[in-house]
């Protein structure tokens, strides 16, 4: 990280009021390339908010949003695609009756000309999502004609982030509760897909309330409260008692202070 | 091409292999059945060439629709107009023809493109004015008809040019009867846009999920809208197709072409619950459904019957779909088991009471019965 290179994101003073209630008041956020940044919170802390501003789904009320050092205004999903910002939802957004290709080029299918007219080029689209689940996720589906209600919680995860990486540009992957819905097994595999698109360079932000996977897999964490930023802390240098302490507001080591008086 | 073939099915399972073939498997083994039931029956009426020719001419009526309707059911849609569709574009063009001496080509395109405008309507009311699909169809079929009645006032459109009869009934010398041919392109049409067209594949993400299909940037809406369209052109076809088959038409024909096509495309594996479909299934389908109405035909059984059998057909084959899809079957236990639940005691018991109670109505009134006047 060296500081004359401006970071991946820098959202400054963001601000998002729905009428009279203030979702979010005064928030930074910073994101580097090749870095896993965890967004924890309480329910309501503003963490969804945050992340629909950054991805073009809401614009802030106030505060301004760099990409690379270049300021960037959004009015919609697709301009953040188009700038390389993409999300993963919760509920991944996959059609379970169609195959894993047709999930991965749902909305931007890849065609050729039969006879004038514009039709789908379902064998290329198979190939390139067989070769980029294979060489950028590193996952081989037993076969590319399955439906995809067919496959396992981490094999769809793959599909929906793959959807993402597919497009060249991308540099920064949102992940909504990633693993939420999966059961330990999966929830490793999920984990190692973060890994892979981190280190291929792309900054990634998980949203979780797993502090177990948060650790597991960030570099920073950052914590919110009450629509504020609380804290951006080393994920190396931090514990989960002491994240659960900034979480629910309590002063910086009272937690441990709280543990001491205890055995007096 | 059987190499390419072996590649995309390995590493599925066999009930995934299976999955495959089942939505050409059940009608299928149904029509082998009505066949075994008919060489039983009436060999002699049944098996004759004169016989399978009708019921080709038949299947290829429902053809069109049969393609379309797979795909509206496939966006979890249903139009349950066509009939109507079918009935006042082909009186339109029927008065194009005969009272405005308007070439057959004019007539029949514009009956065709009546039909794509009414499904436009359809389309638009089920997307802009949020309709459900059901509601707004059903209202749709009673307009439709009104403006048939209305135009035709009970008058029978007889006597068609040639060429709108061969459409319906005439043969290709050497070949195939005319209305076969174009129930046959539909198929290739209908299999065309489902496995190689946005418009086929946007029909089974939104019928699928409906939510994801909207977040991938899918325009959902304007697909719905399009699929409708689809059904209208389709039904005005069959419109015309039905108009030269008969060489006549009227405001009230082509009654059960909804229950006829929605019971071919269910029967063919198509889902109600949306996202699953197959073109060649309805066509499995729609054969099945034309040699079920030809049997009834054939063995004397009155017309309206056939209504009886077609909704047999739909519960039927949308239960056992429904059966089939059922992927948790744990603690269900044998199904004699399942069917001597205490919920399912209860409602037994109350089908036993009501029962007893329609069975004294009937013997009361047997016993105060009067003197009769005839019904008919």
């Amino acid at each position: 990280m060296s500081p004359d290179l401006p970071p991946l994101i820098q959202m400054r003073g963001i601000t998002k009021r729905f009428g009279g209630v203030t979702a979010l008041e005064d928030v930074d956020l910073e994101l580097n390339a090749g870095e896993v940044l965890a967004i924890v919170g309480d329910n309501g802390a503003g963490k969804s908010t945050l992340i629909k501003i950054l991805t073009g789904v809401l614009r802030p009320t106030e505060g301004t949003i760099a990409l690379s050092g270049q300021p960037l205004v959004m009015n919609s999903h697709s301009d953040a695609i188009e700038h390389g910002i993409d999300a993963v939802y919760q509920t991944l957004a996959l059609a379970d009756h169609l195959t894993p290709a047709a999930n991965m080029f749902l909305g931007s299918e890849l065609t050729k000309k039969f006879l004038g007219l514009e039709i789908l080029d379902n064998r290329r689209m198979r190939e390139e999502a067989e070769r980029t689940l294979q060489e950028r996720l590193g996952v081989t589906l037993r076969s590319m004609e399955v439906s995809t209600d067919s496959l396992s919680g981490g094999q769809r995860q793959a599909i929906a982030i793959a959807r993402a990486v597919y497009h060249s540009g991308l540099k920064v992957l949102v992940m909504d509760e990633p693993t939420a819905a999966l059961g330990p097994r999966e929830t490793a595999r999920t984990l190692k897909l973060i890994e892979a698109v981190r280190e291929q360079g792309l900054g990634v932000i998980v949203i979780s309330h797993s502090l177990d996977d948060v650790f597991a897999i960030s570099d920073r964490i950052q914590i919110m409260r009450r629509g504020r930023r609380a804290d951006v802390v080393n994920t190396r240098d931090s514990d989960t008692t002491s994240v659960l302490g900034i979480m629910v507001g309590a002063p910086a080591g009272q937690a441990q202070t709280d543990g001491a008086s205890a055995h007096e | 091409m059987s190499e390419q073939t072996s590649d995309l099915t390995k590493g599925l399972s066999r009930r995934e292999k299976l999955d495959r073939y089942l939505s050409l498997l059940g009608p299928m083994v149904m029509i082998a059945a009505l066949l075994i039931f008919m060489a039983l029956l009436e060999p002699a009426r049944y098996f004759r060439v004169s016989n399978f020719d009708i019921i080709l001419k038949d299947a290829a009526l429902y053809m069109p629709m049969a393609m379309a309707m797979t795909l509206v059911i496939t966006t979890r849609g249903i139009d349950l107009s066509i009939g109507s569709v079918a009935a006042l574009t082909a009186i339109i063009m029927g008065y194009m023809v005969k009272s405005y001496g308007f070439p057959w080509w004019a007539g029949v395109s514009i009956a065709i493109s009546l039909g794509a405008l009414c499904g436009l309507i359809n389309g638009l009311i089920i997307t802009r004015l949020r309709v459900p699909d059901l509601i707004g169809t059903v209202a749709m079929d009673l307009v439709y008809r009104g403006l048939a009645l209305v135009l035709a006032k009970g008058v029978v459109l007889s006597r068609f040019p040639e060429e709108i009869v061969a459409i319906g009934r005439g043969a290709i010398p050497g070949f195939l009867p005319v209305p076969v041919v174009i129930g046959l392109s539909t198929l290739v049409l209908g299999y065309f846009i489902y496995t190689r067209t946005r418009l086929g594949r946007y029909a089974i993400a939104i019928g699928s999920n409906p939510e994801a299909a909207e977040l991938t940037g899918v325009p959902v809406n304007r697909y719905k809208v399009y699929v409708y369209v689809l059904m209208g052109a389709m039904a005005g076809l069959a419109g015309v197709m039905l108009a030269g088959k008969l060489n006549a038409i009227q405001a009230t024909s082509a009654p059960f072409f909804n229950l006829h096509v929605i019971a071919a495309v269910v029967v063919g594996g198509t889902s109600l619950f949306g996202g699953r479909g197959s073109i060649i299934g309805s066509l499995a389908g729609v054969l099945l459904l034309a040699m079920m109405l030809n049997a009834l035909v054939t063995l004397r059984i009155e017309f309206f019957w056939q209504s009886v059998a077609s909704g047999v057909v739909i519960i039927s084959s949308v239960a056992f779909y429904t059966w089939m899809q059922q992927k948790d079957r744990d603690g269900q236990g044998s199904f004699k088991e399942a069917l001597m639940s205490p919920e399912n005691r209860r409602l037994g018991k109350f089908l036993l009471f009501l029962t007893l109670i329609i069975g004294s109505l009937f013997l009361l009134g047997w016993m105060f019965a009067g003197e009769t006047t005839a019904v008919r």
